[in-house]
């Protein structure tokens, strides 16, 4: 009698993170952090400011080395990659920063088409028109696109940010912190882009933040990072059911239906 | 005793900070011109510092040279015609000029000027994150902003010594035909009979390794910027102040190994 295998199916691991720790000198800032971010999902990784978040996302794409751990991206382990093999990797993620990170000296357009413009050496012309293409998706006129990322507002800033992380077609994505600093309407139309663009483009991802409007938008798990370890996980709905004292504080500052 | 071994720890730190410093600057100095040389090279980044390094930097070097030519005509004269030496006016502003003056005030001003530039520039883009960015987006900072600025400066910093020289020793023919009346013809078969080659091209050299100095500290202390704005000017006075006073040190040690 031939035995029938049941193949479960599971989903690919596209992040995985074990053991990582890291400290500034004797200063411990992650300890012992596990995760998995798995294909399709969005990961929001929440924690007080200084908790570590951002430092976490920055080993994550190898601007910081962990003291101790591992990081595999797509099944490549990452922390000791070949400078050139790290950069190769790098080109299939799409990185938001903190702060927009836009720069100052290039228009919105060459921000915007910046990284496929020195990959497929495009023209003037043709960069012009990608940059157009993404803008109108994001909500943007097309008369910023020769304007100077000083010249426009906050939100323009993110917004063009999330374009230029975009332009590539990417399978990661990474968000630190697109809310902050934005009013609530804002905050509100970046989470919608984030939600649409990781859906278009069938991506997964991983969103620092500390807002939790933003967290109940745009993420189907959730971790929390409080004294340098991962202190919960889950989905957002069990937020409400959780005894940690962290999740009930973060939960107390908002509107909890949110997360029904 | 304490206090003894509190005293010679803090020295003892202090001067492996030193030397850890110079080692810090000495990998950025050989991994930048690794950089410089190997392509891609960015035609678009190189041509742009060339004209911010060298073209706007002729207005300031251009003044700073002819008044000390002049300076120097009338302080020449004024000692010299105590020894009825005035004949010598020609050569000593020739010999001060292209030997010293050219290339050092050459080198002070635009150490003042682009060096602050640069810091700053390179300072704003650490702190902001558009360096972190940069390195995310499939493109080198150490070759897209370091390098582009080493070259320009490596060929805009002689030509500029050049111009200055030429500039500086017609603030003296100035100074001596129309104030102190000299014959005109007289003065410039003078210069021009005792103008050394070997001093020109050692003007040329300092040039050189003053262009080298002012690049390299200036995005040395631009790229190791932290603690926002505070880190900004911290970057740039170190950059200049650095910069100054090697620009004095190796004037002397390059002077000493031609003339010494």
């Amino acid at each position: 009698m031939v035995k029938k295998l049941k193949i479960k199916q599971t989903k690919k691991t596209i992040i995985k993170v074990r053991n990582l720790s890291k400290k500034f000198d004797n200063n411990i800032v992650l300890e012992d952090i596990n995760f998995d971010l798995y294909e399709g999902e969005s990961l929001a990784i929440i924690g007080a400011s200084g908790s570590g978040k951002s430092v976490l996302l920055k080993n994550i794409i190898g601007l910081l080395k962990p003291d101790k751990g591992s990081i595999k991206i797509n099944n490549i382990e990452t922390v000791n990659l070949s400078r050139a093999k790290k950069e190769d990797l790098l080109l299939h993620l799409g990185i938001t920063f903190q702060h927009g990170a836009l720069f100052d000296s290039l228009k919105i357009w060459e921000n915007i088409v910046f990284k496929i413009q020195r990959l497929k050496k495009l023209s003037k012309k043709d960069g012009q028109k990608i940059a157009l293409d993404i803008i109108k998706n994001l909500g943007l006129k097309p008369e910023v696109l020769n304007l100077y990322p000083s010249e426009i507002s906050g939100g323009m800033q993110k917004r063009v940010a999330i374009a230029r992380a975009i332009c590539s077609r990417p399978k990661i994505l990474l968000f630190d912190e697109p809310t902050s600093g934005l009013d609530p309407v804002t905050g509100g139309i970046i989470d919608e882009l984030i939600v649409n663009s990781v859906k278009s483009l069938g991506a997964s991802a991983i969103t620092i933040t500390h807002d939790m409007a933003s967290v109940s938008r745009i993420a189907d798990k959730i971790i929390l990072i409080d004294q340098q370890k991962i202190s919960w996980a889950g989905k957002p709905e069990e937020m409400l059911k959780s005894s940690n004292l962290k999740i009930q504080q973060f939960i107390k500052a908002i509107n909890p239906d949110l997360f029904k | 005793m304490k206090k003894i071994q509190n005293i010679c720890g803090s020295v003892g730190y202090t001067c492996l900070r030193f030397l850890s410093q110079i080692g810090n600057f000495f990998i950025f100095c050989i991994t930048a011109l690794f950089w410089a040389i190997r392509p891609p090279w960015y035609f678009k980044q190189i041509f742009s510092q060339i004209i911010d390094i060298g073209f706007y930097s002729l207005p300031v070097v251009g003044l700073t040279t002819f008044f000390s030519g002049m300076v120097l005509a009338l302080q020449t004269y004024s000692g010299f015609s105590e020894f009825n030496s005035e004949s010598t006016v020609a050569r000593v502003v020739l010999a001060s000029i292209t030997r010293e003056l050219g290339p050092v005030l050459t080198g002070l001003m635009v150490a003042g000027r682009v060096g602050a530039k640069m810091a700053a520039e390179i300072a704003t883009m650490k702190v902001t994150e558009q360096i972190d960015a940069l390195g995310t987006l499939g493109t080198r900072p150490m070759q897209y902003l370091i390098a582009p600025k080493l070259i320009a400066s490596l060929i805009c910093i002689p030509f500029l010594v050049l111009i200055g020289n030429t500039i500086g020793i017609l603030g003296g023919y100035m100074i001596a035909t129309y104030k102190l009346n000299f014959n005109s013809d007289l003065y410039l078969y003078a210069t021009l009979e005792y103008l050394q080659w070997i001093d020109v091209i050692q003007g040329l050299v300092k040039a050189a390794v003053f262009g080298f100095i002012i690049s390299m500290l200036s995005c040395y202390f631009g790229y190791n910027a932290s603690r926002g704005a505070e880190g900004v000017g911290y970057a740039t006075t170190a950059a200049v102040v650095t910069s100054s006073v090697l620009i004095l040190t190796s004037t002397f040690i390059i002077t000493a190994l031609f003339f010494g």
